[in-house]
């Protein structure tokens, strides 16, 4: 990469305050959140500085009676299943839309679509899906919500997929047609392998979309062993009275994996978030 | 036409048809009755324009949307505001970019439920930070979400921490792609730092930008998480923005065709809104272009 704008270091002091200032006050309250998860119950309420190291916290809330190890267990499930159907679906879709000479107005039309559940907002759709669920016979359960997830995010799997097939030369198709390839084998043994690293993009991002999902988790569970995670977090604030120590345990129990993926596959992800946003 | 072009794209059509158009079409149809639901079953009676004659009276709902506004405004000019200067900032970073660039993809990625919960143990007045360190300083401890004016304020921060960095990434990925030799020239030229970014680099960005601020449109209209956990839209209606007023018609009093007639209403809003963007991105091109 050059140095673009870069080679002029005058006024390279500003520069370090507001970027030590921006990392600084992001990794703080998630510094905050990790420390009161660890910190003896009675310690957080006390006014003073002590910090105590105790896992009281996560013995309260992975207890046996509770629900909250149940939820994580949920939430896993509901990541593994709603992605990897959301990338089967999305992939053949994708490929279809990019490589097999639909009409520019099919074309169109589908990816318009898929955008509309982009720009509206989810709850406004919940008493239309609440009826679908409930004809399907799913309301209240671990299907309904990986069904959900599903859909909310195929539209951006989709767009994203197809932007990888895109770029890739129509030839490729057409030599391995006359090779005598069937359409799927040419599908799946040339041209998906070339596009798994935008696959891969679009997998981790989904699967961080569905693991933080909390609105159809929150009005399509009641709340208890069936439930992700994100709303048992919820569960920990009441009006009457906020479990600060358990739920910052639950809130670090699920943020940490995300984190350690954020440093791990930094680069799978930023290729995500940035040309997603950008295409879709 | 061969089997494997229409197979292909069968089931995300099914899927689109079943979850997308459907529901869609029992929002349109539900808008214009009484919907009650009685042992599971949603039961219909017509209702005319009722519903949509009362929401032109409704106080909380004409609040709400304007409590929208006024935090899409505000969330989306600061994040963007900030997003630039840090993607420029980094640019000039000699070492440490790598760094930079993966601490601020965190709160991007985090769940939102669990920014709120990391909030509410600095802001909360028995535990929080912001009080602790106050009262170490003598101060007296503030009450930020149980002020109306502080609960705005403060999911508007909360907002600008967690998404400013969605924009520094975009606007960061466009820089690192500018292509240096025009800068170069621009150099070369005698052109100091600041008109540089003001005359080359901030035109060439302007995709970007713009696309940076769709999106964070959308996520404004969109928002709910966040006063959900930390305001739950108070104090009074004082952060009750379209979702969480949506949430409450729909399972507090459980008025399902008055919140399908809000729903159309906040939808056919969103698509106005858009095509005027679109409308007007096409109308500035084209005078460029003439």
């Amino acid at each position: 990469m050059p140095d673009a704008i870069h080679r002029n270091h005058q006024g390279s002091w500003l520069v370090r305050i507001l970027l030590t200032g921006a990392v600084v006050s992001t990794i703080l309250p998630i510094l905050w959140l990790l420390l009161i998860a660890f910190q003896r119950p009675r310690a957080i309420i006390s006014p003073g500085w002590t910090f105590e190291f105790s896992l009281a916290n996560f013995e309260e809330v992975f207890g046996p009676r509770q629900v909250y190890g149940a939820q994580v267990v949920n939430s896993v499930i509901l990541v593994l299943v709603s992605t990897a159907i959301t990338l089967v679906i999305a992939a053949f879709a994708a490929y279809s839309l990019s490589q097999l000479h639909w009409s520019r107005r099919t074309v169109a039309s589908i990816l318009g679509g898929a955008g509309l559940l982009q720009v509206i907002p989810p709850v406004t759709l919940v008493p239309g899906l609440f009826a679908t669920l409930q004809t399907l016979g799913l309301n209240g359960t671990l299907s309904g919500l990986i069904l959900l997830n599903t859909v909310f995010n195929l539209p951006f799997a989709v767009i994203l997929i197809k932007f990888y097939f895109d770029t890739l030369p129509t030839e490729l198709r057409e030599s391995a047609a006359i090779d005598g390839a069937s359409e799927f084998a040419t599908f799946r043994r040339i041209m998906l392998p070339l596009a798994a690293p935008g696959i891969a993009s679009v997998a981790i991002f989904t699967a961080i979309q569905v693991w933080n999902e909390f609105l159809f988790g929150l009005v399509f569970t009641t709340g208890g062993r069936e439930a992700p995670i994100t709303v048992g977090i919820a569960t920990l604030i009441q009006p009457q009275e906020i479990k600060f120590g358990p739920m910052a345990a639950v809130g670090a129990v699920t943020a940490v994996p995300i984190i350690i993926l954020a440093i791990v596959a930094n680069r799978h992800i930023v290729a995500g978030l940035t040309r997603g946003a950008v295409k879709g | 036409m061969s089997p494997f072009k229409v197979l292909s794209l069968l089931p995300l059509l099914l899927v689109l048809v079943m979850l997308v158009a459907f529901p869609i079409g029992q929002m349109i149809w539900m808008s214009f009755g009484n919907v009650r639901l009685t042992a599971g079953e949603l039961i219909w009676d017509s209702a005319g324009l009722a519903n949509y004659e009362r929401m032109l009276g409704d106080e909380t709902f004409r609040i709400s949307l304007w409590n929208s506004l006024v935090f899409i405004f505000f969330t989306v000019v600061i994040t963007v505001v900030l997003g630039i200067a840090l993607a420029l900032a980094a640019d000039r970073l000699v070492r440490g970019q790598k760094l930079v660039q993966n601490v601020l993809l965190w709160p991007a990625i985090v769940a939102p439920v669990v920014i709120s919960v990391a909030w509410l143990l600095i802001l909360s007045p028995q535990v929080g930070l912001v009080n602790k360190i106050l009262r170490s300083l003598g101060a007296s401890p503030q009450s930020w979400l149980g002020d109306p004016f502080g609960a705005m304020a403060s999911v508007v921060v909360i907002d600008v921490w967690h998404w400013t960095p969605i924009v520094f990434l975009l606007i960061y990925t466009a820089l690192r792609s500018l292509d240096p030799s025009v800068l170069e020239a621009a150099r070369i030229d005698g052109a100091n730092y600041v008109a540089t970014v003001r005359y080359i680099v901030l035109p060439l960005l302007t995709p970007a930008i713009l696309g940076a601020v769709a999106i964070r449109v959308l996520m404004g209209v969109k928002v709910f998480d966040e006063m959900y956990l930390l305001t739950f839209g108070g104090p009074g209606t004082a952060t009750t923005v379209i979702s969480i007023y949506l949430r409450s018609v729909f399972f507090e009093s459980f008025q399902y065709g008055f919140g399908s007639a809000l729903s159309v209403t906040v939808v056919v809003l969103v698509l106005v809104a858009l095509l005027v963007a679109l409308a007007v991105r096409s109308l500035i091109r084209g005078v460029r272009r003439a």
